[in-house]
């Protein structure tokens, strides 16, 4: 059973094909990069996957479940599978580190006792155990994608997807930022990372799907980006 | 669950407070709304009172020329039982109207006097007829005149309450139909501003919805904030508006009884009090919860 199956999907917006009948399979744990120039429909791919779009034609699933056929509930829990890690952070200004990721788990149900318990472990595996009080914009660009990371593992997903979440960081931060999701994936968590970044794709020497005018043109196991 | 109920709370309390001008612009408004609607349920109960009453009093009397036998007016008193818009008939002799006469003028000496001169019993033995409704006796003096019996008849005497009745009946209809569009007019503006309240909210939160979706809020709980806000906000509208309403009936109150004395609003109020608070108090989330249920349906894509 793939985690997730692409199977002659399209997605065309306004008449403006962005997605062209694209298949591809990833397995749990699978660490995946999504290569191509920007608007070429990596993030479109990402938010089919979390049901925030619809194909216009395919179907796509998760765990051997058609994402476009479940109901409103069962979003909710393909939702908190999926953990997605942004270029932009997402992070609430008016909440401190802790409160970031406490925001997440109250959302999912966690209880008072698991957020105090889970919190600072998370933080301290992102390195910002002494960063709890801080607010968003008392952090730096890397701290922040970090936070996001320790939001993202808060609900514990099966697949994460890192929209260009180095493309707002420094090459030193980026690399923290890569090493972290490495060592997640390492820890079974698959992960897809959308990127154009070229050198980050050819030192992770793992698998690569490059798209091209919306098709997918590469698929290859210690891939490279070639466009 | 205590704990998403408890986020769910938070949530509406920063919505609320991060536009609290608009928050408390809509609850004045929706203030404004209630009390009308309050005092118009108030005013039209009291003055549906105020017609019973009235029509309790109204009644037509037939007196009998004074040679028609006690016999012949109860075989009319049976003939009239039978007609379909009379309730009730009462049969008044000529000595109970003598003794009843006698009763109401006791302390006047010259009716005494004269009564005493007379001699003889100078009244006319009578029925009084009483409606099934208050527009029937109208139509029960025509069938009476248009009777066999109208020749036995010296008078027939007909209370004018109904004129009062019809009167204040076409106020009555005439006040609720003005209330009606007053109200229909405010809720459209409570709901219109309820609802950009809570559109102002959700763009407030628009962050928080977005990190919520992310992370597998259920739409019940992106949903919830919004909607505590739309019928909290018609809550304290409603609380408000009661605190309105005491001092206003507790002043008017007494100025409308002094007009019509069976109106009897104050008494209304507060006999029916509890009453009063649970209508308003519906009316008032009703319109909070529709109101912020169209802006979520509108603007909250979950």
């Amino acid at each position: 059973m793939s985690l997730v199956y692409f199977k002659n999907v399209s997605k065309s917006y306004h008449g403006n094909l962005i997605l062209d009948n694209i298949s591809f399979e990833i397995e749990n744990g699978e660490f995946v990069s999504l290569v191509g120039r920007s608007g070429v429909g990596k993030t479109t791919i990402l938010k089919l996957l979390i049901r925030e779009e619809k194909p216009t034609k395919g179907r796509i699933f998760f765990e051997d479940k058609d994402i476009n056929k479940l109901k409103p509930r069962e979003v909710v829990i393909l939702r908190r599978k999926i953990g997605m890690i942004f270029q932009d952070f997402k992070l609430l200004e008016n909440k401190n580190s802790f409160e970031n990721i406490a925001f997440a788990m109250e959302i999912c149900g966690c209880s008072d006792k698991e957020i105090r318990q889970d919190v600072p472990e998370l933080l301290k595996l992102v390195g910002l155990e002494d960063k709890a009080g801080n607010f968003p914009y008392q952090l730096s660009a890397g701290e922040k994608q970090r936070l996001v990371i320790a939001r993202v593992l808060a609900q514990r997903p099966e697949l994460i997807l890192a929209d260009e979440p180095t493309g707002n960081l420094d090459p030193i931060n980026a690399w923290e930022i890569i090493k972290l999701l490495t060592k997640i994936n390492e820890l079974g968590t698959a992960i897809i990372l959308a990127t154009h970044d070229k050198e980050i794709v050819n030192s992770l020497n793992k698998r690569v799907i490059s798209l091209e005018h919306g098709k997918i043109v590469r698929d290859e196991q210690e891939g490279r980006y070639l466009i | 669950m205590l704990n998403s109920l408890k986020s769910i709370l938070r949530t509406f309390w920063q919505g609320a407070v991060r536009n609290k001008g608009l928050f408390f612009a809509c609850v004045l408004m929706m203030t404004f709304s209630l009390v009308i609607f309050s005092s118009i349920f108030i005013f039209r109960n009291s003055t549906q009172n105020l017609i019973r009453v009235l029509e309790e009093k109204m009644d037509i009397s037939l007196y009998f020329k004074k040679e028609v036998p006690e016999e012949d007016i109860l075989k009319i008193r049976d003939e009239l039982l039978g007609y379909p818009d009379i309730a009730a008939v009462e049969y008044v002799s000529q000595e109970e109207a003598l003794k009843i006469f006698e009763e109401r003028n006791k302390n006047n000496p010259v009716i005494q006097k004269v009564l005493t001169e007379i001699g003889e019993n100078p009244l006319s033995a009578s029925l009084n007829i009483k409606a099934k409704e208050s527009n029937k006796y109208e139509t029960i003096i025509q069938e009476i005149e248009n009777s066999a019996f109208k020749d036995k008849l010296t008078n027939v005497s007909f209370t004018e309450n109904q004129k009062v009745i019809a009167r204040l009946n076409h106020f009555s209809q005439a006040i609720e139909l003005v209330s009606a569009l007053v109200i229909i007019l405010l809720v459209i503006l409570s709901v219109i501003i309820t609802f950009n309240t809570i559109r102002m909210a959700i763009y407030s939160l628009r962050q928080e919805i977005e990190i919520m979706k992310l992370v597998g809020a259920s739409p019940w709980f992106i949903r919830g904030p919004f909607l505590i806000q739309g019928a909290f906000q018609g809550l304290v509208a409603s609380g408000l508006a009661l605190l309105i309403l005491i001092p206003l009936i507790w002043w008017l109150g007494p100025k409308l009884e002094n007009f019509a004395p069976e109106i009897g609003i104050n008494l209304y109020f507060w006999s029916n009090f509890g009453y009063i608070i649970l209508i308003q108090t519906l009316f008032g989330l009703a319109l909070g919860l529709i109101s912020s249920f169209l802006a979520v349906n509108k603007y909250l894509k979950v």
